[in-house]
């Protein structure tokens, strides 16, 4: 049997639940210990989150993966070329 | 050979190439996506529930662990993994108070207070799985549900995965391997990216050895399946290649040595139902 005591923290989960349900509307950035885990899933290195295009970029491969409704698309069907795109955006990035 | 589109494969008792078998698994699932949940609980007459129970306590995962959920899709194995860390972790409180007599109130409410905020105790639990729809309905679950802390969502390939090596603590694929198309690659991405005495379980339709039993189940999965598949989510051909894809997928000590191959450790299972179900489990050393 599975005890649920979570009457207070289900109001706040509700909340946010609500926010996130709009799905375009505000994009949330992934959690950052999803991002500690999270590689290209071809090359295996780091990805870079670009908040201002929503996506997990690889620079190495120059690949970008997009994030959809909060959740990460992680497959290279996915992912579009970033070769083209001016470097210049890359460098405000915590 | 020259003319094909690549080695032929089975989709259920077709036979198709590869990159056919892929786009008719993933057009399987955003089909049934919606009707999965109830589709489970009239198929299995709800016992699909005390198998996964049965997963989670043989996991007995405690609070800190890092849980990879692959083939996830609506959040069974996620929501059961994050109630039972809970549910210790709390144990686990209870016990420290305890201990506590000589300290004033406001110690006690201070130490609780902190502990309150880690309900889970640094558990996560990240769910990846390769179809977008089953993974928007485990969304959707989750905030009806009241699950956000300690769980993520990500589209991904289980023979391909988007995750650093030596990560996780334990690799769950509970319904799924079965849909894999490389399924030893899919056991090769579950070694790597499990951390050194980490554990790989595996939930899955299996064999059934005993010849009256089998006749029945045949029975019941051909005759009546579909028809329920027909009935409750207008979808005969997904529930269909569901049935077929059972009776092509190898047997226990198939599965058995094909997990060994991927090179790990204690490999064994256990038959749950007859062998209509069972639980692979191995570690990597």
């Amino acid at each position: 049997a599975h005890r649920r005591h979570r009457h207070r923290e289900r109001e706040q989960e509700q909340e946010q639940g609500r926010e996130q349900g709009s799905g375009s509307a505000r994009p949330q950035p992934p959690e950052p210990s999803l991002l500690r885990f999270l590689v290209c899933p071809l090359s295996k290195r780091p990805l870079r989150y670009e908040e201002a295009t929503h996506e997990l970029i690889n620079e190495e491969l120059g690949i970008a993966y997009p994030i959809i409704d909060g959740i990460p698309n992680m497959v290279p069907e996915a992912a579009r070329m970033t070769r083209k795109k001016p470097p210049a955006e890359g460098s405000e990035q915590p | 050979r020259a003319l094909a589109a690549g080695p032929e494969m089975h989709f259920g008792f077709q036979t198709v190439t590869e990159a056919e078998r892929r786009e008719k698994i993933y057009q399987v699932f955003e089909s049934v996506a919606k009707k999965y949940d109830v589709m489970n609980d009239s198929m299995t007459l709800g016992i699909h529930r005390v198998w996964k129970d049965i997963l989670m306590h043989k996991m007995n995962p405690s609070p800190g662990t890092l849980l990879l959920d692959v083939a996830g899709g609506t959040g069974d194995i996620a929501f059961r993994f994050i109630n039972y860390v809970r549910s210790v972790r709390e144990h686990q409180l209870q016990r420290k108070l305890k201990h506590h007599q000589n300290l004033s109130w406001q110690e006690i409410f201070e130490s609780y207070q902190k502990d309150k905020s880690n309900s889970l105790g640094d558990s996560q639990v990240v769910v990846c799985d390769i179809n977008r729809e089953m993974l928007k309905v485990g969304k959707q679950k989750a905030q009806h549900l009241g699950y956000s802390e300690g769980l993520s969502w990500v589209l991904g390939n289980a023979e391909e995965l988007p995750f650093d090596d030596d990560k996780f603590d334990v690799y769950t694929i509970a319904f799924g391997i079965r849909n894999v198309t490389r399924i030893d690659l899919a056991l090769q991405e579950a070694y790597r990216v499990l951390k050194p005495g980490g554990r790989f379980l595996c939930l899955e339709f299996s064999h059934v050895s005993n010849p009256l039993l089998s006749r029945l189940y045949d029975l019941y999965s051909f005759q009546v399946i579909p028809v329920l598949g027909e009935v409750i989510a207008g979808d005969w051909k997904s529930y269909q290649y569901l049935v077929e894809s059972i009776r092509r997928f190898p047997p226990q000590e198939e599965l058995k040595a094909m997990i060994e191959d991927a090179g790990f450790f204690k490999v064994d299972y256990e038959n749950l139902n007859f062998g209509i179900v069972a639980i692979h489990s191995g570690f990597k050393l």
